[in-house]
């Protein structure tokens, strides 16, 4: 057995793996990384989109050809969202924004303590001045700054400085926690998921799946409007504990889910149903409510079974031979029926109401069509984590987009208030504002890109900062000042 | 169904909202080519009269229809114009923007087109559709897919601004490009952030109408595609080297995606959304 030791051994472990192992949880969370991962999902999204989901190869292979139906089979194109290198994407994702926020923390931490105070704007100012004699204060107020502060440098000279929006350095931090709360609440909440449903016509009691609780239906009702559009369906229902008889009663609609016992009732779909009776030598043996679609073995005759294909309650046959129902009312109702005997179909017709089937010594008929209710049953224990994240996110974005931090500050120099503004989101914007706001003021403006001649007046004769005052405010920049900004911008 | 009256005198006002649209958007024309400051300003407040008789033209549907107009392809898509044009009035107003109507009214105007080309008939909802969710779901999707579609208008203005030449006309009203990358980031964000909430708020309207949060229905798959791709255009605005022309060019993408995700899927992806 071989025994590595990164310490004791060559240098090769400490010196390569380790500063390799760096760069690749260095990628792990950035920005490239995230942007990688992006445009992949959206990729994978909209193939997952176009290509028809969770069809088998032969009806792959009849619509999009042989090779494509292969290759559609091969990357697990059949069930793209549940496929594992769908399942990999996403959690690199998750990894992507873990990574990304755990690193980006410290420095919002110290920029959120430490990084607004006027010796840091000191480095770091916008691209626009002014000078003035005036008290820039209410220039600050105009700019929407409600507080201002006011000092003086060891220097002695004088600062005002007023920072705003402060909590919008937290906006993509928490955009990304909110992205990692809901990725982590729907995947896993999706594996502990259980869906199941119920269905019969009222009167009847099911179990519900694997569970100790049985539904019965107590009552389904449609609404019709006037028009018999259907304005609402309706089950009332009582779920029953046959382990402890504990029971509770509820009502379902759409739109309307029922809770209990820790699952959730949705009054889903509804279809017909009729009471298929089977008798031999005259004496009824075998009666129960079936519903369209589902196969009723007949007990008497094993591997006999039948199936309401279709009803129509209001039948009619046109001269082609074609078939349909002229309404929903029961004018003339009739069940397209299949037999079928170890899975081979040994009859098929529509049956009137008043008709029969025989088959060998038994007969076959069907009594009061009326309508089911289908209730789909969940627990989805983390679907509220998901929501939070849902809301993290909402929250995250509306702090980065429209609560942006910004800063303005103003030193007095022999008599002049230099005063300046930064945003570094608010950009352009912000800069514009500030442009506005001084010339209404009447204080000359200076861009970043503008000659300040130094010891020079300007138009309106105030004396102009100079230039090397202006230039060292920016060449100066600390390097934990440049590194904050980053903090407040990066990904 | 519907009080005839009322949607007879919807009919109208819409027709009235189109033709103006497709005035204000000649007279937006105008004003770049010819460099008439007049028709600019003409165009604009055309714009927002226009605005004004859409917004009764709606209103007016609302009380024929006895419900908000936002469930079938027609009532979408006039007001899918609406948001566009909401948004384009507030941009235009609030930076002083009026080049920005040339870009986004064709825009209104195609989309307004399309909506006369659908069935204006008042329909009762399915018993799904009737939610209190149905409000807050829609309508935040309109000002989303109007703030994305600014933000195609600014993009593909800054596109273009590359190649123009630096008169002092140009500069007055289609600033440097900057300034419409700027003001493209905040059309998208302002889009963005509305699309999430109409993605969350469908979520919890999908698990009350269908027991499900999110079931990869089509239409919910390419909302998430555009939220992807505009969260895609937001990181590499601020990668170095991406700022401006890369990004002017996925917000051009992005808008494909929403008019894909609100036309295209409709037509080629029927799923559970097929009535939207």
């Amino acid at each position: 057995m071989i025994k590595m030791n990164f310490r004791q051994d060559s240098c090769l472990p400490e010196k390569v793996i380790v500063p390799y192992m760096r760069k690749v949880l260095k990628f792990l969370g950035s920005m490239q990384f995230a942007l990688i991962l992006l445009l992949v999902l959206a990729v994978a999204c909209a193939f997952g989109s176009f290509i028809t989901q969770g069809q088998t190869l032969t009806w792959y292979m009849t619509s999009y050809g042989e090779r494509a139906a292969s290759a559609i089979m091969l990357f697990g194109l059949d069930d793209v969202f549940h496929s594992a290198w769908f399942v990999v994407i996403t959690a690199f994702l998750c990894l992507n924004l873990i990574f990304c926020n755990v690193s980006r923390a410290p420095g919002l931490i110290r920029l959120w303590k430490t990084g607004f105070v006027p010796e840091k704007r000191e480095k770091t100012c916008g691209r626009i001045y002014g000078n003035t004699e005036e008290d820039p204060a209410k220039l600050f107020s105009d700019m929407g700054f409600r507080k201002t502060a006011s000092g003086s440098y060891e220097d002695g000279t004088g600062y005002r400085y007023a920072v705003k929006n402060k909590a919008g350095i937290w906006g993509a931090w928490l955009c990304h926690l909110g992205i990692m709360i809901l990725i982590i609440g729907f995947s896993v909440g999706q594996m502990l998921k259980t869906e199941t449903s119920v269905y019969g016509v009222p009167g009847q009691s099911k179990r519900i799946g694997d569970t100790n609780y049985v539904l019965s239906i107590d009552q389904f009702r449609i609404d019709l409007r006037d028009d018999e559009t259907v304005d609402q369906y309706t089950t009332d229902f009582t779920v029953r504990n046959v382990s402890n008889a504990d029971e509770m009663s509820g009502t379902t609609s759409v739109n309307h889910p029922a809770s209990m016992f820790g699952m959730k009732f949705y009054q889903n779909s509804t279809g017909w149903a009729a009471t298929m009776h089977v008798s031999k030598g005259g004496e009824e043996i075998q009666n129960g409510v079936v519903c369209v679609g589902e196969v009723t073995p007949i007990a008497e005759v094993p591997g006999l079974s039948i199936i309401i294909q279709a009803f129509y309650p209001d039948f009619f046959m046109e001269a082609g031979g074609e078939i349909g129902t002229k309404s929903s009312e029961l004018n003339n109702p009739y069940y397209l029926y299949i037999a079928y005997y170890n899975d081979r179909v040994i009859g098929m017709n529509a049956l009137g109401a008043s008709e029969y089937i025989t088959i060998d010594d038994l007969t076959v008929w069907f009594t009061d069509p009326q309508t089911y209710t289908l209730i789909q049953i969940t627990t989805e224990p983390l679907a509220k984590l998901a929501l939070a994240g849902g809301i993290v996110i909402m929250l995250g974005l509306i702090l980065a987009f429209y609560v942006q931090p910004a800063e303005m500050w103003a030193r007095k120099k022999d008599g002049v208030w230099m005063v300046t503004g930064t945003s570094r989101k608010g950009g352009v914007l912000f800069d514009r504002a500030l442009r506005e706001k001084m010339m209404q003021a009447e204080i000359p403006v200076h861009e970043e890109s503008s000659e300040i001649p130094a010891g020079e007046s300007d138009e309106a004769g105030i004396r102009v900062t100079e230039n090397e005052d202006v230039k060292s405010l920016k060449d100066d920049a600390a390097p934990e000042a440049q590194n904050a900004g980053k903090d407040a911008e990066a990904h | 169904m519907g009080n005839e009256v009322f949607l007879s005198a919807e009919n109208i006002l819409f027709t009235v909202a189109m033709i103006g649209y497709f005035i204000s958007m000649i007279l937006f024309f105008v004003f770049l080519a010819m460099k008439n400051e007049k028709a600019g300003s003409f165009a604009a407040y055309l714009l927002s009269a226009c605005f004004g008789v859409h917004t009764v033209a709606l209103v007016v549907r609302t009380i024929g229809a006895g419900r908000l107009p936002l469930t079938n392809n027609y009532e979408f898509a006039t007001s899918f114009a609406w948001g566009i044009a909401l948004v384009s009035l507030i941009f235009i107003f609030r930076y002083q923007f009026k080049a920005l109507g040339a870009f986004s009214v064709p825009v209104i105007f195609l989309v307004i087109g399309y909506a006369a080309m659908q069935n204006k008939e008042v329909r009762e909802l399915m018993p799904a559709l009737r939610s209190s969710w149905l409000f807050f779901h829609v309508s935040t999707a309109i000002i989303a897919y109007g703030g994305f579609g600014v933000s195609f208008a600014v993009s593909l203005m800054f596109l273009l601004r590359e190649r123009m030449n630096s008169s002092e006309f140009w500069n007055k009203h289609i600033p440097d490009r900057e300034w419409l990358d700027m003001v493209s980031y905040r059309a998208a964000s302002l889009g963005l952030l509305f699309l999430t909430f109409t993605i969350i708020t469908g979520s919890i309207w999908a698990e009350r109408a269908w027991g499900s949060y999110w079931s990869w229905d089509p239409k919910e798959t390419w909302s998430l595609v555009t939220w992807l791709i505009y969260m895609f255009y937001l990181h590499l605005r601020i990668r170095r080297g991406w700022k401006g022309r890369g990004a002017a060019i996925f917000a051009v993408v992005g808008f494909i995606c929403v008019i894909f995700t609100y036309i295209g899927v409709n037509t080629f992806l029927p799923g559970v959304h097929s009535y939207a």
